[in-house]
């Protein structure tokens, strides 16, 4: 088993009266990659802002490599790229100079600054913002500025809490690429988000957080399967009336699935291909079943995160 | 990672590249210039009557100045980051940040002093040069010698409050306005004092001892921010 990076271990925090985070444990080992998904307000930036030192916890403890990032700042944070909620920019600065203070404080040697300055902002497509002041870029920029930031110094942990906000897609797929390269490379990844499908493409894992507290802790599955690992095809049909799930069943054969998602609502997985699909729909229609319409299911990740944490805010 | 003297050191030289960056490192050049040549075109057309009285002069100006500079600059190093949530990017870096604050103050305060500390030189020069002192001219209140030392005594307690300030207030600009309100207090105790034929070293050595205080106030609650 690969070795624990980072450990949480029944952490909380406390605002007053409110408890915005309550007993939160997870570990991840070398070379995860973990989705960190919740609501607004579930404690998602609260619980990277204590790993990443900036926030004390009320209670449990937070260890980087064995290190409290609270305690022993600058060893924990050694090997660590963070992106917390959204900085601010000093908008005089240049972003070479933003770049370069990172640098220096990660301890790039100076003879490889300009080179590590230099790969970080072309994988994040800034290289040619750089001689500019930090003031005149975009959001979007900015953000792929401070994301360039983050991966200086090779870091072997990435704490990233939204990263892909204020981005326009085609920079929102050029970071997923980035993302996606640094995983493979075997790249310790916490990524805090909204957006299922960053999830659903760069985590092999996911954290569901409703309320401050810990409700899931699963793998991401890409493809629904059978039992031997074969692929399944999904569809999510609509009737006009009320339905019998035994009916749909029956239908599909022991080899499919059924989930009822309401009276009206059903999401079949089974196996075989669209020519399969074709004589399905065909047998529904055929047995009176009164299909209003059919469509690709949902994604997997989608219904789960339903499931733990509600309708709020899963795009 | 970074030592502390090597987080020293980068920080001072971010605060450089900020400084530099803002065009802010152009007000160091201000003691020094108008503190001696405003002062000696006053000790020429105002045809001041002692030497003591324009050297006391001049360090008024180049002192106040230098006051104004150490307020600015210092509320700007300890709140900009704060106001702008620019510490979101320095809090995570592998450093330590009382080291992180004290290199980039280190630059502030020394440049400050070293600018004051250049015109005041210039306003000795000049004004030893272009004033005689007249006969039957009024001795001057006290001797400039202790003015040219407690006025970094000043420097150094707006400069201490300013940090503490912006620490608690997480805001430049309300920083610099205590500060103000500061050297307002001071200047107040120090006329007080003149008047009343009190003012003796321990008015500087006190300023300077709570300036001193503001910044080690400063530099402790720093690292305990939270973001």
């Amino acid at each position: 088993m690969a070795s624990e990076v980072l450990s949480l271990e029944h952490l909380s925090k406390r605002y007053g009266s409110r408890e915005a985070l309550r007993d939160v444990s997870f570990h991840l080992a070398a070379g995860e990659s973990v989705g960190y998904l919740g609501p607004n307000g579930a404690g998602k930036t609260t619980t990277l802002r204590m790993i990443a030192g900036l926030t004390v916890p009320s209670g449990g403890t937070v260890r980087i490599h064995g290190k409290d990032p609270s305690r022993e700042r600058a060893d924990a944070l050694a090997r660590v790229g963070v992106l917390v909620e959204t900085p601010g920019l000093v908008p005089y600065v240049l972003g070479e100079d933003l770049l370069d203070y990172i640098a220096a404080v990660k301890g790039v040697p100076s003879r490889h600054r300009a080179t590590a300055i230099r790969e970080a902002a072309r994988q994040l497509g800034v290289e040619e913002h750089l001689a500019r002041p930090v003031g005149s870029l975009s959001t979007g920029l900015a953000r792929r500025l401070l994301l360039a930031g983050a991966l200086i110094g090779d870091p072997e942990i990435l704490l990233l809490d939204e990263p892909t906000l204020g981005l326009d897609p085609a920079a929102r797929q050029d970071l997923r690429k980035v993302l996606s390269d640094l995983r493979r490379a075997g790249r310790t990844i916490l990524l805090s988000t909204h957006l299922l499908e960053d999830v659903q493409e760069l985590c092999d894992r996911v954290l569901f957080l409703r309320d401050g507290q810990l409700v899931g802790d699963e793998p991401v599955e890409r493809v629904r399967t059978d039992p031997r690992g074969a692929p399944l095809r999904g569809l999510h049909l609509r009737f006009i009336d009320d339905i019998v799930g035994e009916r749909l069943r029956s239908l599909l054969g022991e080899a499919g699935t059924v989930e009822l998602d309401g009276p009206r609502e059903a999401t079949v997985y089974f196996p075989g291909d669209e020519r399969r699909q074709a004589e399905l729909l065909a047998a529904i229609i055929g047995a009176g079943l009164p299909l209003a319409s059919a469509s690709p299911p949902e994604p997997e990740l989608g219904r789960r995160y339903l499931a733990k944490v509600g309708r709020e805010d899963a795009t | 990672m970074s030592g502390v003297g090597a987080t020293l050191a980068i920080n001072a030289r971010w605060e450089v590249t900020r400084l530099r960056r803002s065009q802010r490192l152009w007000l160091l050049l201000i003691p020094p210039v108008a503190g001696p040549v405003g002062s000696a075109i006053a000790d020429l057309y105002l045809k001041i009557p002692s030497q003591g009285t324009a050297l006391i002069l001049g360090l008024l100006v180049t002192g106040g100045l230098g006051a104004l500079i150490m307020l600015d600059l210092t509320a700007l190093a300890v709140g900009e980051d704060l106001t702008l949530r620019a510490h979101l990017t320095a809090f995570p870096l592998p450093q330590d940040r009382t080291a992180l604050l004290g290199g980039r103050v280190a630059v502030v305060w020394g440049g400050t002093l070293g600018a004051y500390a250049i015109g005041a030189a210039g306003v000795w020069v000049l004004g030893g040069a272009l004033v005689t002192t007249q006969p039957g001219a009024v001795t001057p209140l006290f001797p400039p010698s202790h003015l040219l030392l407690a006025l970094p005594a000043l420097l150094i307690f707006l400069g201490g409050v300013t940090a503490a300030a912006a620490v608690i207030t997480r805001a430049a600009a309300q920083a610099l306005v205590a500060g103000i309100l500061a050297g307002v207090l001071a200047a107040g105790a120090a006329s007080y004092f003149v008047f009343e034929h009190q003012l003796s070293a321990v008015f500087p050595v006190g300023l300077a001892g709570i300036g001193i205080v503001g910044l080690g106030f400063a530099l402790y609650r720093y690292p305990q921010l939270e973001a």
